[in-house]
C-alpha cells in the first residue's frame, strides 16, 4: 500500500491535532510508523526548560520484501524500491532539530545488550554519559563497543537489535545535555 | 539458479557493473559492496541492493574479508563474486566463504593457491609438458642470482614468487643490474606481496603476450575458448588486447590452446581462468608465464569472437552445473580489440586523472560494446584504479574491428576528465599496430617516447 505525500501529510495533520502520541499503520509489506516528540510528551511543569519538539517525527521503517528468490522467503532484506534511504546516513535533518546521531563505526551486526536477555545499554528516554556504551557491533566475531560519543538524552534508536548495520549508519539520536545543565533528572 | 539465488559483488567499477548485469540476466538477485567513496556509483543503483562496509580506504572496505563475509552473511547472500583485483585471488577469501556457506564464484582455494605460487605454478606447467622459460628455483642472495643469470644468459627478468599481473619484477641486462636492483626488489616484494622470495627467468626481448582463456566445471571438464593476444603494456599493464593474435599460425593455436588446457585439468581447475604465454616471435615458441585464477579486465574481447558469456558461465559453473558447452561448440567469429580507457593523462606521463565527468557522450553501435560505471556527472574517485570504460569493437576480420575502434573513439567525448582516449587513437592509427609488427616492449620503446617529444 504505497502512500502519496498528499496521504502522510494528512495522516501528520491528523495525529498533530489528536490527544495520541503514537500511530502504528500496517498493510501487507507496509509500515508505517508517526510519533510526536522523540519519546513521551512530559508536562511543561516537570520538565519546564525541555522545549518539545513541535513537529511531528516521521519514520518510515525498512519495509519487509518479498524475496523473489524464494529460498529465504523468511530473510528481510529490503530490495530495489526499499534500499536504504539517505535518512539511515545523512544526520543533518536532526542536527537542525538539535539532536546528535550516534553512527557505526564499522559494517557489522548490531547488538543493543551485552547479551541475549541482558537488558539493553541504552533506552529511548535513557542519559549517557559521553563515554557510555550505547550498544555492541560484532564482526566475525569480534565484538566493537560503540560509546555514546556526547553528554545527553537518547531521542531514538534507529536500528534493530541483532540485524546488519551498514558502515556509518545513524544507530541512535541523542539530544545533547546544555552544559548548563539544563536537561535535569526528573 | 538452484543454489544461488543471491549474490554479493564483492568489488567495484565497471566490474561490478559487468557483473551485475549477468546476475539480472540469469534472475538472481545482486548486493553490491560498496566504500562510503562509492555509495553514489552506478553498481550501487543497479544492483538490488547496497551496502557500505567502509570508508573509502579499499584496506578498510574492499580488501577487508571480515567486513565482505559479514555483510554476506547480513545480507543473507548466498554467493560471493570477487571480480578481478582487490580479493580474488586471495584463497583466504575463497576459503572463509567456503566455511560460511557462501559460494564462491571462482576456484577452490587449492586452485587459486597453487597457482599464485609462480613456482608452484611453473612446476606444474612442467609436470603437464609444457614449456616454462628457463629459469631458477628460488634464488637466495645476489650471488646466486649472478651465477644463474650467466648460466642461462642475460638479459634475465628478476620475479617475485607471490607476484603476478605485471607486478614485482625486474629486467636485468647484466650482472651489475641485479646487484643494484635485487635487495631493494626483495624488500618491496616483502611489503607488498608478504613475501620476499624472488626467482629468475631468461628475459624474452621479442616476444607477444599470449594468454588463453579456459573454463572448467566440477566433474573434470576443461575447454578452452582460443587466446587473447595482450602485447601492447606500459609497465606491464595491458592497454590493448585483441584475439584472434595475428602471430599465430593454425597449428601453434592448437598447440598453445592444448598446452593450457593440459595445465588446467592437471589442477582440476573450478571456474573461468587465463594461462599465460610468452611468445618467443624469434624462435616461435611460447612458455607458459603464469596462470591467473580469476575472471580478466579483458575477458569480453573472448566473449566477442566466440559469443559466450563468460561471467555468466561462472555462474552456472558455481551452482555446481556441468559445463553447457563442448570444446566442438566453440567456434571463432571475426576478430575483436578492446582498449581501455583510463582517467589518465597521457601527456603527463600517465598521472591519473580524478574529479568529474562533465560530458558522457558516445553512439551506441551493434558492433562495439562499452563496458563502464561512468555517466554525466559521475565522480571518478581518487582511492582506486583509473580504467573507466573498455571499449571493445569487433568486426569480420581485423582491419574492420580497427576502423569501427577508430570510428567509435572519434564520436566518443568526455570532458571533465583527461582520458586515454586520444592516445588510443594515435596507437590505432600507427604503421606497426596496423601492420601487426609488434611485441611486449614495442609500446613502450616505441611509442611513448614519440608521445613525450610531440610534448615537449
Amino acid at each position: 500500500m504505497p502512500l502519496t505525500t498528499e496521504e502522510i501529510i494528512q495522516i501528520l495533520k491528523l495525529i498533530d491535532e489528536s490527544p495520541f502520541d503514537e500511530l502504528h499503520l500496517e498493510s501487507g509489506d507496509f509500515k508505517l510508523t508517526v510519533g510526536k516528540g522523540g519519546g513521551r510528551i512530559t508536562s511543561p511543569s516537570r520538565q519546564p526548560t525541555t522545549p518539545e519538539p513541535s513537529r511531528p517525527v516521521v519514520t518510515q521503517e525498512p519495509l519487509v520484501a518479498r524475496s523473489s528468490a524464494g529460498k529465504y522467503p523468511q530473510v528481510q532484506v529490503p530490495t530495489q524500491a526499499e534500499k536504504p534511504k539517505a535518512g539511515l546516513f545523512d544526520s543533518t535533518p536532526y542536527e537542525k532539530d538539535g539532536l546528535l546521531p550516534v553512527k557505526a563505526p564499522t559494517l557489522g551486526i548490531f547488538y543493543r545488550s551485552p547479551k541475549p536477555g541482558a537488558p539493553p545499554f541504552a533506552e529511548v528516554g535513557k542519559r549517557v554519559e559521553d563515554n557510555d556504551t550505547v550498544c555492541l557491533i560484532e564482526v566475525m566475531k569480534l565484538f566493537n563497543a560503540v560509546k555514546a560519543g556526547v553528554k545527553g538524552r537518547i531521542v531514538k534508536i534507529c536500528a534493530e537489535n541483532n540485524q546488519m548495520v551498514e558502515y556509518n549508519q545513524i544507530l541512535f539520536l541523542i539530544k545533547p545535555e546544555s552544559r548548563t545543565g539544563e536537561l535535569s533528572t526528573p | 539458479m538452484k543454489n544461488i539465488s543471491r549474490v554479493l559483488i564483492a568489488n567495484r567499477g565497471e566490474i561490478a557493473v559487468r557483473i551485475i548485469r549477468a546476475c539480472k540476466s540469469l534472475g538472481i538477485e545482486t548486493v553490491a559492496v560498496v566504500s562510503e567513496a562509492d555509495r553514489e556509483s552506478l553498481p550501487a543503483k543497479m544492483a538490488d541492493r547496497s551496502v557500505c562496509v567502509g570508508p573509502p580506504r579499499a584496506l578498510d572496505s574492499y580488501l577487508n574479508i571480515n567486513l565482505l563475509i559479514t555483510a554476506a552473511l547480513g545480507t543473507h547472500s548466498d554467493a560471493l563474486h570477487p571480480g578481478y583485483g582487490f580479493l580474488a585471488e586471495q584463497p583466504e577469501l575463497a576459503e572463509v566463504c567456503g566455511k560460511n556457506n557462501i559460494q564462491f564464484i571462482g576456484p577452490s582455494p587449492q586452485n587459486i593457491r597453487e597457482m599464485g605460487n609462480k613456482l608452484w605454478a611453473r612446476r606444474i606447467a612442467k609436470d603437464s609438458g609444457v614449456p616454462t622459460i628457463p629459469g631458477s628455483e628460488k634464488v637466495r642472495d645476489v650471488q646466486e642470482a649472478t651465477r644463474i643469470g650467466e648460466k642461462i644468459g642475460f638479459p634475465v627478468i628478476l620475479k617475485a614468487v607471490a607476484g603476478g599481473g605485471g607486478r614485482g619484477m625486474k629486467i636485468a641486462h647484466h650482472p651489475d643490474d641485479l646487484r643494484a636492483t635485487f635487495d631493494t626488489l626483495s624488500a618491496e616484494v616483502q611489503s607488498a606481496f608478504g613475501d620476499g622470495t624472488l626467482y629468475l627467468e631468461k628475459y624474452i626481448p621479442n616476444a607477444r603476450h599470449i594468454e588463453v582463456q579456459i573454463l572448467g566445471d566440477h566433474y573434470g571438464n576443461i575447454i578452452h575458448l582460443s587466446e587473447r593476444d595482450c602485447s601492447l603494456q606500459r609497465r606491464h599493464q595491458k592497454i590493448l588486447e585483441e584475439a584472434p593474435s595475428t602471430v599465430l599460425s593454425p597449428q601453434l593455436r592448437e598447440k598453445i590452446c592444448h598446452a593450457a588446457v593440459a595445465i588446467a585439468k592437471s589442477i582440476r581447475y573450478q571456474s573461468a581462468g587465463t594461462i599465460e604465454f610468452v611468445f618467443d616471435q624469434d624462435r616461435r615458441e611460447f612458455y607458459f608465464l603464469e596462470m591467473n585464477t580469476r575472471i580478466q579486465v579483458e575477458h569480453p574481447v573472448t566473449e566477442q569472437i566466440t559469443g559466450v558469456d563468460l561471467v555468466q558461465e561462472q555462474m552456472h559453473i558455481a551452482n555446481q552445473e556441468p559445463l553447457r558447452y563442448a570444446q566442438k561448440d566453440i567456434h571463432l567469429k571475426g576478430h575483436a580489440i578492446e582498449c581501455r580507457i583510463n582517467a589518465e593523462s597521457p601527456n603527463n606521463g600517465f598521472f591519473p586523472t580524478p574529479g568529474r565527468i562533465e560530458q558522457w557522450t558516445f553512439l551506441e553501435n551493434v558492433d562495439v560494446r562499452m563496458d563502464s560505471h561512468c555517466f554525466p556527472g559521475y565522480i571518478i574517485p581518487p582511492y582506486y584504479d583509473s580504467l573507466i570504460a573498455k571499449v571493445i569493437a569487433k568486426g569480420k576480420d581485423r582491419s574492420q574491428a580497427i576502423e569501427r575502434m577508430q570510428y567509435f573513439l572519434e564520436n566518443f567525448i568526455v570532458s571533465g576528465v583527461e582520458t586515454t582516449i586520444p592516445f588510443h587513437q594515435r596507437l590505432l592509427k600507427h604503421p606497426d599496430f596496423l601492420q601487426g609488427r609488434v611485441n611486449t616492449r614495442w609500446l613502450e620503446e616505441v611509442v611513448l617516447p614519440t608521445l613525450r617529444s610531440d610534448h615537449e
